[in-house]
């Protein structure tokens, strides 16, 4: 059925970003035997939970949750509460209490705000050494009135480890989310005309902005390793390259291809003039040739 | 999951295709409904001839028809007319019927006074035909002057109403670089009320490494300013014209604003470029122990917090 999972994931690439909760759910009920493989491969929004032991929030996604229950990453509890939730084993479960803290100031520097968590799943071969994890980081710009801007970056690194030796090999895939809504309304401007003016000057306009969608990239390396926890600066390392060149990424696609490809359907400038304009000056060098 | 809420489903998704790929989006919807239906394959494309190729599951090719049609509608799908050399909109204003004598519906080309799906005369209103062809005119003079690609489709009255739908539609589709768009616009003009209303689309999605999407609506009022209503249509067509293409040049400048405000407010509010410290981070700082620490004997090497160097 290699088929219909690729199928699935070239409509998600073609939907709408906004809507990628209902159709990812849409496609669970079509095939439910794809489900499993396709929550694995699509990236969703991410959930902000409240830890009920620590209070502290945290973040839901595919990584943490057992049926239908989340862990937290600081009291290492399931919400809903589940008596034999998968946990990781203890070695691991204190290199993942240092990623969360040591990721929680990197979520601070950089973010200013906003939830990260990170999650850590013990090595399934034989040698115990290679194991993986994911790096969540959310934030929510919400607006104080409905005509400011509103926005979300979700970042989700999954990351694999394979010692050899002194040095550790690293693969990352991470996705950024990124939503940015404006709405503009003319209310606010046209309260200030009198509404019993008379003219032609009753102009009314209403409108929304939506810019939205994710950005996928990998990336493989070698680090050194001292001790069990220079895999997490290791890992640190890397997603903070990752973050900013795709931060850049997301700038150039956002603010300029899409902008670049409105400028392409529709021109500002008047094409007939410029057309014109080009036709005369061809002329003009014509006859100063002669 | 049953054979009509799958449908539905697949519905939904076609109603949410970006410009130009409604084929992909169908393909990729038909496959994933194999499990039920063997293989029903339906081909549109995007230029909107809507061509069944091969489809021995007459549930799947049913069931998904009366979103095609909403989709073609409601999307300003272009056709070619045929006989002719310019292409006309399907639209709600260009539908016609469905007829009383075989229940089929069809697409009006103004502009040939013909239909689109089936060339055949129709019938003109002569009462609003020099103002409708006098819009048609300057519209076309404005496409020409702003977009590359644009078709524009204007009609008249119909029967019990007084005003005129003039409808621009301009895409762009360019899947080696992995983008596509569609900019819409319609004006519903009432020369009785001296009223306009409008509306702007904008559709772009941009696919390399990821999945992109722009989404706009606009929507705009205004009266006629009684100068523009003048006893020759031309001269009335123009000046609608003119404030059309004045409204669409303001909305265009605006969304470059919004671009600007959103690059600079919204993304960096949410992630900076670097810390505070303009550095990147010193991830063994972060890990709270520093590497030589105590070669060098600084055994104070805790967890700070900050990249402070």
């Amino acid at each position: 059925m290699a088929e219909v999972i690729d199928s699935m994931l070239d409509l998600m690439r073609r939907l709408p970003p906004t809507r990628t909760e209902e159709n990812v759910e849409a496609l669970v009920g079509i095939c439910p035997n794809e489900a499993d493989d396709l929550l694995q491969s699509v990236d969703q929004p991410l959930r902000v939970m409240v830890d009920r032991a620590t209070g502290r929030e945290y973040l839901a996604c595919d990584y943490n949750r057992d049926g239908l229950s989340y862990r937290s990453p600081w009291s290492n509890e399931y919400d809903p509460p589940l008596e034999d939730g998968t946990v990781p084993s203890s070695k691991m479960r204190k290199l993942e209490i240092q990623a969360n803290e040591a990721f929680d100031t990197y979520r601070e520097m950089y973010y200013e705000g906003g939830v990260s968590s990170v999650y850590l799943w013990d090595p399934e071969d034989a040698s115990g050494s290679n194991f993986a994890g994911v790096v969540v980081i959310k934030k929510t710009m919400t607006p104080a009135s409905p005509l400011e801007p509103a926005g979300s970056w979700d970042s989700i690194h999954v990351f694999e480890t394979a010692e050899r030796g002194r040095q550790a090999h690293y693969k990352l895939t991470s996705t950024v989310m990124l939503h940015l809504i404006t709405r503009k309304g003319s209310d606010s401007e046209s309260s200030k005309i009198p509404a019993d003016k008379k003219g032609s000057e009753k102009w009314k306009r209403d409108g929304e902005v939506s810019l939205s969608g994710s950005m996928t990239r990998q990336n493989e390396q070698d680090w050194p390793l001292n001790d069990a926890s220079s895999h997490i600066s290791n890992i640190g390392r890397m997603i903070e390259d990752m973050e900013i060149k795709t931060r850049n990424l997301l700038q150039e696609v956002y603010f300029g291809k899409t902008r670049d490809i409105v400028y392409d359907l529709r021109s500002v400038e008047d094409l007939e003039k410029a057309r014109r304009q080009k036709e005369l000056q061809k002329e003009l060098v014509g006859f100063i040739k002669r | 999951m049953d054979a009509t809420d799958r449908i539905k489903a697949a519905s939904q998704f076609l109603l949410q295709s970006p410009p130009g790929e409604i084929n992909d989006v169908l393909n990729g919807a038909v496959q994933s409904l194999q499990p039920l239906h063997e293989t029903g394959i339906l081909i549109m494309n995007a230029t909107s001839d809507i061509r069944y190729i091969i489809s021995d599951d007459d549930l799947l090719q049913e069931g998904i028809q009366p979103a095609l049609r909403e989709y073609n509608i409601e999307q300003f799908t272009v056709v070619d007319v045929p006989e002719t050399n310019h292409q006309s909109i399907i639209s709600e204003a260009a539908r016609v019927g469905p007829s009383e004598s075989d229940g089929e519906e069809r697409f009006l080309d103004p502009r040939s006074k013909t239909e689109a799906s089936d060339p055949r005369p129709i019938e003109v209103v002569e009462e609003h035909e020099p103002i409708r062809a006098a819009l048609e005119a300057a519209s076309l003079n404005y496409l020409k002057a702003h977009f590359t690609e644009g078709v524009t489709s204007v009609f008249a009255p119909r029967e019990g109403s007084d005003h005129f739908v003039l409808q621009i539609v301009a895409n762009k589709y360019n899947p080696s670089n992995f983008w596509s768009g569609r900019w819409r616009s319609e004006y519903t003009i009432d020369l009785t009320s001296k009223q306009v209303s409008g509306r702007i689309l904008i559709n772009i999605h941009y696919y390399e490494q990821g999945n992109v999407q722009l989404a706009t609506t606009h929507t705009v009022t205004f009266e006629l300013p009684p100068a523009a209503i003048s006893a020759t249509p031309s001269t009335t067509a123009s000046k609608i014209l003119a404030l059309i293409e004045v409204e669409e040049g303001k909305y265009q400048m605006s969304l470059g604003e919004t671009y600007q405000e959103m690059g600079e407010k919204t993304f960096k509010g949410l992630r900076r470029a670097l810390p505070l410290t303009r550095q990147k981070i010193d991830w063994d700082k972060v890990m709270g122990y520093k590497l030589g620490a105590e070669l060098s004997g600084n055994k104070n090497a805790l967890p700070s917090g900050q990249a402070d160097e």
